[in-house]
C-alpha cells in the first residue's frame, strides 16, 4: 500500500503516553478490531437481555422473541459496540467524562503501514483511500450477484436457485449497488479531493469522518448477511415496498435496518461536507473559483442531509410494523399503502441525483484538463446543478404514475420531470463544447469520461420517454426501466467512479496505472455495457416485466445473450482489479501532476504530505484558466514556484 | 473551417442514420391493440425522434472532436481559452425547454384522451391476490373468471383491487397498466380495437409466485362476447 514518506516523528506517542500494560492487553483492550470484535459480541448479549428481562417483566409471551432480538441486539447494540471498539467514541468519551483527552498528537493521521487502513484514521486521504477499497469489495459482491440472477435468467424457467434466493439476489444487488457501492464510492473520492482542492488541510470534522467510514461496513455486512437468516434474504426490491415487504420474512429486517447505518453514514458525510466547504476555503477561494467537483459535492451534501431522513424513516416504519404492530402502511388498521411509496421516492429520487451530481464533478475536472481547455459556461455549470438540486425534490411521484396515487399529480410532476431535463442538457452540452478545439488527450480517465457523456445522453433520452406519463404507463416497471437505470447508473454513474478512480489514482497513490490496461478496460466494459443492457430496452418495451425468475420463452434468445454479454462484463472489471493492484504496489512513480492540472490537490507532492499544504495556498484565480496568459489558479510559495512537471 | 463543418455536418448524418435504422427496423413496441396504446405509440414516436436528433448531435460533435484534435498523450500545450458563449448557452437552454415542453404537452393530451371514460364503459374488476387475477363482470351477475374476456371496440373500464399486496395489471398490447393497491379502489380505461389472444402481466413485485401470476386476455366480437357471457351464467 502507499508508504507516506512524510514525518516519521509526528505519529509517535509522547513518552508519558505509552501504555503501561503489556501488549497481550493492549490488543485485547486498546482500539482496534479485537476489541471491536469483542465488544460487538458484548453489545448483542446486552440487547438481547435487555429484551428478555423487558419481556419477561411485562409477562410477555414468549419472552423469546427472534425478530426483535434482533433488531436490538444484533443490529442496534452489536454495531454500537463494534464501533465503540474500534475506537470511534474514544475521544468523545474521554471528553464527556471528564478524563484527560489526549492531546492532538496527529497520532491519527496519515498511513504508515497497510495496517493502519484498518484502524479508526482521521485523515481524509486515508478514510477516502479506506471507503474507495471497500465500496469496491462490495461492488465486486454486488457484481457476482448480478451474474448469478444472470445465469437463471439466461433461460425462461428456474435452473439454479429457488425464487425466494432470486428475489434475494436482485434485492440484495441493487441495494449494495446503491448503498455501498455508487453513495459511498463518490463520498471516498469526495473525501480524498474536495479538502485538498479546497486548499484545507483535512475535513472539518476528522473524527466524524472516521465514524461515516466506519457505519458502512456495518450496513454491508448487515445487507448480504440477511441470506444467512431464515427464509433467505430480503426479497421486495431494493424499493421494499410495504406491505409486501411486511409480510417477508426475518430477512427483510435487515434491510430496514442497514439502510439506517448507510443513511447515518451518508448524512454524517454530507454535513461534514457542507461545514468543511462552507468554512474550510484557502483565502481567496470564492465559490465561483471552487472546481466544479465541490460545487457538485456541495449540491449533493445539501440533497443528502435534505432527502436521507426520509429513506430512514419510511424503513422504521415498515419495521415498526412489523415487530411492534402499528399500523402505517396496512390497510386493515387504517394505515395508507401509498403513503410508503411517497415518503420512499421523496428520498429515492433526489437520490438519483446523489448518486449522479459527484459524477458530474469529476467528469467536469477531466473533460476540462484533458482537452486542456476552461470549462465551458463555468457559472452555468454550477448553477445547473443548484437547478437539478431545487427541481429535483419536486419529481418523486413520477415513480408513482401507475402507482394509484392521485390524478392530478401525474401532469405537474411529469412537466417537473421534464423540465430537468434543461439543466442536465446544459451540462452535456457544456462538456461537450468544452472539447471543441481542445487538445485531446485520450487517456483512460478521460475515455471514461466521454463514455459517460455519450452512455448517459441515452440513459437521459430514455428518461424523457419515462417522464411522459402515458408512455410510462406502457413501460413502467419493465425492464425497459432496468435498462434506463443501468445507461443512468452504470453507463453515468460507474463509469465516472472509474474515471474519477484513474484520474486520482496517481494523486492517491503516488504510482501510475498502467495505460494500455486501462484502455482494454474501457473498451471491454463499453461494448460489453451496452450489448448488456440495450436489448432490454427492447424486451421491456415487448412485455417482460421486471424482477422475473421466468418469462416468456419469446424472451429467451435474447436474454441469453443479455447473460452472455453481462459475464464478459462482470470480466472487464478483473483488467481494473489486475491494473489498480500491480499499479499500487510496483506502477512507475508518478509525478504530482501528471495530468498538468491547476486545480490545488495537483500543485502538492504525489501522495500529499500529512497535512495536504505547507504552507497555506493563495487563491487567486478561477480553476480551469487553461491557454490564459499568466493564469493562476493559485499561489503555492512565493518563494519556490509550483512548477509545471511535465508528464 | 467551413470544411470541418461540413465534416461535423456528415458525422452526424451517418450516426442520425444509424440510429434512425436502429429505431425502425426493430419493432419495438408490441402490436397495439387498443385505441389507448395507438395514442401512446404517436408520442414514442416523437419522443424517439427529439432522441434521433440529440443522441447524433452530442455523438457527432464528441466523434468529431476526438477525431480532429486528438494530441499526443506528451504535448504539452493548451487549446484556446473559450469560456463560454451567451448565445449558445441561451440556445441550449431555450431549444431543450421548448422540446420538453412541447412533450409534455402532447403527453398531457394523450392523458387525458386516454381517461376519458363513456357512460356505457363496460365495468370489469380487475382482483390480484398472490400469484393469480381474478375478473368479474359486474354489469352481468356476480360470476368470477381467470381469464379476461373484452369485446372488440367496446370501452373498457378496470376497477382494480388488491387482496393482499400490491398488484399491477398490465397488458402489453393495451399499452395501458395500473398497480392494484390494498386498502384504494384505482381505475384505468383500454378501448380493444383489434381480436386476438393476449397477455395480462403482473408487474408489480408481489412475492414468490410473482413471474408466473399471469392471465390469458381475449378480444372477441360482440356477439361472441354475448355467448361467452352466457356461458360463464349458465
Amino acid at each position: 500500500m502507499t508508504a507516506t514518506q512524510h514525518s516519521h516523528d509526528v505519529h509517535q506517542y509522547p513518552a508519558h503516553f505509552e501504555p503501561p500494560h503489556g501488549s497481550t492487553w493492549k490488543l485485547l483492550f486498546g482500539p482496534g478490531l479485537v476489541r471491536g470484535a469483542w465488544m460487538a459480541a458484548v453489545g448483542f448479549v446486552l440487547g438481547m437481555l435487555l429484551v428478555l428481562v423487558l419481556r419477561a417483566w411485562w409477562s410477555w409471551d414468549p419472552a423469546w422473541n427472534t425478530e426483535v432480538i434482533l433488531v436490538v441486539g444484533g443490529m442496534v447494540f452489536a454495531p454500537l459496540g463494534f464501533l465503540a471498539g474500534i475506537g470511534s467514541f474514544d475521544y468523545w468519551l474521554y471528553y464527556i467524562s471528564g478524563r484527560p483527552t489526549r492531546p492532538e498528537d496527529h497520532s491519527g493521521h496519515g498511513a504508515h503501514s497497510w495496517k493502519d487502513y484498518f484502524r479508526v484514521n482521521t485523515d481524509h486521504k486515508v478514510i477516502g483511500i479506506q471507503y474507495l477499497v471497500t465500496t469496491f469489495v462490495f461492488f465486486t459482491v454486488g457484481g457476482l450477484m448480478a451474474m448469478f440472477f444472470r445465469a437463471e435468467l439466461a433461460q425462461p424457467g428456474l435452473q439454479f436457485v429457488d425464487s425466494q434466493t432470486f428475489n434475494g439476489l436482485v434485492s440484495v444487488h441493487a441495494t449494495l449497488m446503491i448503498f455501498l457501492f455508487i453513495i459511498p464510492a463518490f463520498a471516498g473520492l469526495a473525501n480524498f479531493a474536495v479538502p485538498l482542492m479546497l486548499g484545507a488541510p483535512d475535513m472539518a470534522f476528522p473524527r466524524l469522518n472516521a465514524l461515516s467510514f466506519w457505519l458502512l461496513p456495518i450496513a454491508g455486512i448487515m445487507f448480504i448477511a440477511s441470506f444467512l437468516a431464515p427464509g433467505g434474504a430480503f426479497g421486495a426490491g431494493w424499493t421494499g415496498y410495504a406491505p409486501l415487504a411486511e409480510g417477508q420474512p426475518l430477512g427483510q429486517t435487515f434491510f430496514n435496518m442497514g439502510v439506517q447505518w448507510a443513511g447515518a453514514s451518508s448524512i454524517m458525510t454530507a454535513l461534514n461536507f457542507l461545514v468543511t466547504i462552507i468554512t474550510m476555503r484557502a483565502p481567496g477561494m470564492t465559490f465561483w473559483r471552487m472546481p466544479l467537483l465541490v460545487w457538485a459535492n456541495f449540491t449533493t451534501s445539501l440533497l443528502v442531509v435534505i432527502a436521507t431522513p426520509f429513506i430512514a424513516g419510511s424503513q422504521f416504519f415498515v419495521m415498526f410494523d412489523r415487530i411492534m404492530h402499528t399500523s402505517f402502511f396496512t390497510p386493515e388498521g387504517g394505515g395508507y399503502v401509498l403513503g410508503y411509496q411517497h415518503i420512499f421516492w421523496f428520498y429515492s429520487h433526489p437520490a438519483v441525483y446523489i448518486m449522479m451530481l459527484p459524477g458530474f464533478g469529476i467528469v467536469s475536472e477531466v473533460i476540462s484538463s484533458m482537452s486542456r481547455k476552461p470549462i465551458f459556461g463555468y457559472r452555468l455549470m454550477a448553477l445547473s446543478l443548484l437547478g437539478i438540486l431545487v427541481l429535483g425534490f419536486s419529481v418523486w411521484a413520477h415513480h408513482m404514475f401507475v402507482a394509484g396515487m392521485a390524478d392530478w399529480l401525474r401532469v405537474p410532476m411529469m412537466i417537473t420531470t421534464l423540465l430537468i431535463a434543461i439543466p442536465t442538457g446544459i451540462k452535456v452540452f457544456s462538456w461537450v463544447a468544452t472539447l471543441w478545439r481542445g487538445r485531446i488527450h485520450l487517456t483512460t480517465p478521460m475515455l471514461f469520461a466521454l463514455g459517460f457523456v455519450t452512455m448517459f445522453v441515452i440513459g437521459g433520452l430514455s428518461g424523457i420517454y419515462l417522464g411522459s406519463v402515458p408512455i410510462d404507463i406502457a413501460a413502467s416497471d419493465t425492464y425497459f426501466i432496468v435498462a434506463h437505470i443501468h445507461y443512468v447508473l452504470f453507463g453515468g454513474s460507474v463509469f465516472t467512479i472509474f474515471a474519477g478512480v484513474y484520474y486520482w489514482f496517481p494523486k492517491m497513490t503516488g504510482r501510475m496505472y498502467d495505460e494500455r490496461l486501462g484502455k482494454w478496460h474501457f473498451w471491454l466494459t463499453f461494448v460489453s455495457f451496452n450489448a448488456t443492457f440495450f436489448p432490454m430496452h427492447y424486451i421491456g418495451l415487448r412485455g417482460m416485466p421486471r424482477r422475473v425468475f421466468d418469462y416468456e420463452s419469446a424472451f429467451g434468445d435474447m436474454n441469453f445473450v443479455i447473460s452472455i454479454a453481462s459475464f464478459v462484463l462482470g470480466a472487464s472489471f478483473i483488467v481494473f482489479v489486475y491494473n489498480i493492484v500491480t499499479s499500487w504496489v510496483r506502477g512507475p512513480i508518478a509525478d504530482a501532476n501528471p495530468w498538468r492540472a491547476r486545480t490545488l490537490e495537483w500543485q502538492v507532492s504525489s501522495p500529499p504530505p500529512i497535512f495536504n499544504f505547507d504552507e497555506i495556498p493563495q487563491v487567486v484565480g478561477g480553476p480551469y484558466e487553461y491557454g490564459v496568459p499568466g493564469a493562476r489558479h493559485a499561489v503555492m510559495n512565493p518563494a519556490k514556484e509550483a512548477q509545471e512537471v511535465h508528464a | 473551417m467551413r470544411k470541418g463543418i461540413v465534416q461535423l455536418v456528415a458525422i452526424g448524418i451517418v450516426l442520425g442514420v444509424l440510429v434512425t435504422l436502429v429505431a425502425v427496423l426493430f419493432q419495438w413496441l408490441p402490436t397495439s391493440a387498443s385505441k389507448e396504446f395507438d395514442r401512446i405509440q404517436d408520442i414514442y414516436w416523437f419522443a424517439t425522434v427529439i432522441s434521433i436528433v440529440i443522441f447524433s448531435l452530442v455523438g457527432a460533435v464528441v466523434v468529431y472532436s476526438v477525431w480532429k484534435w486528438r494530441v499526443p498523450l506528451d504535448d504539452d500545450l493548451d487549446g484556446p481559452p473559450i469560456h463560454g458563449h451567451t448565445g449558445l448557452e441561451i440556445a441550449w437552454t431555450a431549444v431543450p425547454a421548448i422540446l420538453v415542453i412541447a412533450l409534455g404537452i402532447v403527453s398531457a393530451v394523450v392523458l387525458s384522451e386516454n381517461g376519458q371514460a363513456s357512460s356505457n364503459a363496460l365495468q370489469v374488476k380487475a382482483i390480484g391476490q398472490q400469484f393469480a387475477w381474478r375478473f368479474e363482470y359486474p354489469d352481468y351477475g356476480d360470476f368470477q373468471t381467470g381469464e379476461l374476456v373484452l369485446p372488440v371496440d367496446q370501452q373498457a373500464q378496470f376497477t382494480m383491487e388488491a387482496v393482499d399486496v400490491i398488484h399491477s395489471f398490465w397488458v402489453p398490447n393495451f399499452g395501458q397498466k395500473m398497480d392494484a393497491v390494498p386498502g384504494i379502489e384505482t381505475t384505468i380505461l383500454v378501448t380493444p380495437d383489434r381480436t386476438g389472444a393476449f397477455a395480462v402481466v403482473c408487474t408489480e413485485l408481489c412475492g414468490l409466485g410473482h413471474a408466473t401470476m399471469r392471465a390469458k386476455a381475449r378480444v372477441v366480437t360482440q356477439a361472441e362476447f354475448d355467448a361467452w357471457i352466457a356461458e360463464q351464467k349458465a
